[in-house]
């Protein structure tokens, strides 16, 4: 395992920047209703985290880290959650995508972080949708690599 | 005058997918012509002197009324939140794009669209 990936300086280098990399990609999710960013790019930061460890460490230590099951596994959830929020507006509130956590069960004042209602919930949603896939999706491209070398 | 050089990126990456004879030059101008038109949009919604439509402490007021500056020149989201949407949508039929090109490589051997001709089983 050792001998895989890039160099030293850089594995060195990607221990700790890693850990930021995540905390910063769980920050832009949790505060997307607030500042800019969102579900969509805190899902990017989260997958780049993980595409850095991949760089850096060679393919398997990152499967290792996170199982393609368990990502899909995510990815499904996530999709899940964020089709659950939903319609559960449709069923509690009387429409799709009905903010019905807003002013009935969590008035939350202007500007707090538990204040949108079912913003954050959706953020984290597709946080997680985008996160996942799109670490699946460098995952399966480096397969298709990978494939080409057996073939050929 | 900028929306005539938003049209010669767009034809830039038209020229570049009708004339190119490698499929990763032709990803390419897909993505060139798909940021032209994301520039375009977001072109629509420049505004001069405008203030991003972001609320922070400093545009709120005690009672949560919004400061005059806010009301009147703030810009308007809608093209920037459908721009964010086309780039996500981008980014997916990027990742299929490449996911065909390395296919196709794979099987053939190389990315020029002349030679790839033969149906193999």
């Amino acid at each position: 395992m050792n001998d895989r990936g890039m160099s030293i300086i850089v594995k060195t280098i990607t221990g700790p920047v890693k850990v930021l990399i995540f905390l910063f990609g769980i920050n832009v999710i949790l505060f997307g209703h607030l500042t800019p960013g969102g579900g969509f790019a805190g899902g990017v930061v989260l997958a780049g985290s993980y595409v850095l460890l991949m760089l850096a460490f060679g393919k398997g230590y990152a499967e290792q880290n996170l199982p393609t099951s368990l990502a899909s596994r995510l990815d499904c959830i996530g999709a899940l959650l964020f089709a659950t929020v939903a319609c559960l507006g449709a069923i509690l509130a009387g429409s799709f995508f009905v903010n019905f956590l807003y002013q009935r069960y969590l008035p939350g004042r202007l500007l707090d972080l538990v204040s949108a209602g079912t913003i954050p919930l959706s953020n984290l949603a597709i946080g997680l949708k985008v996160g996942a896939s799109l670490y699946l999706v460098v995952v399966m491209l480096s397969v298709f690599g990978k494939d080409t070398a057996d073939k050929v | 005058m900028a929306y005539a050089l938003c049209l010669l990126l767009f034809m830039i990456g038209l020229y570049c997918v009708a004339v190119k004879k490698n499929l990763v030059k032709i990803v390419i101008g897909l993505a060139v012509m798909e940021y032209a038109v994301n520039l375009f949009l977001i072109m629509l919604g420049y505004r001069a002197g405008g203030v991003a439509p972001i609320l922070t402490r400093s545009e709120v007021g005690p009672k949560g009324e919004l400061s005059d500056i806010f009301v009147s020149r703030a810009v308007d989201p809608l093209p920037q939140a459908l721009v964010l949407t086309a780039i996500v949508i981008s980014l997916g039929t990027l990742a299929l794009l490449i996911a065909t090109c390395i296919r196709i490589y794979s099987r053939y051997g190389t990315f020029d669209i002349t030679q790839i001709r033969r149906l193999k089983g």
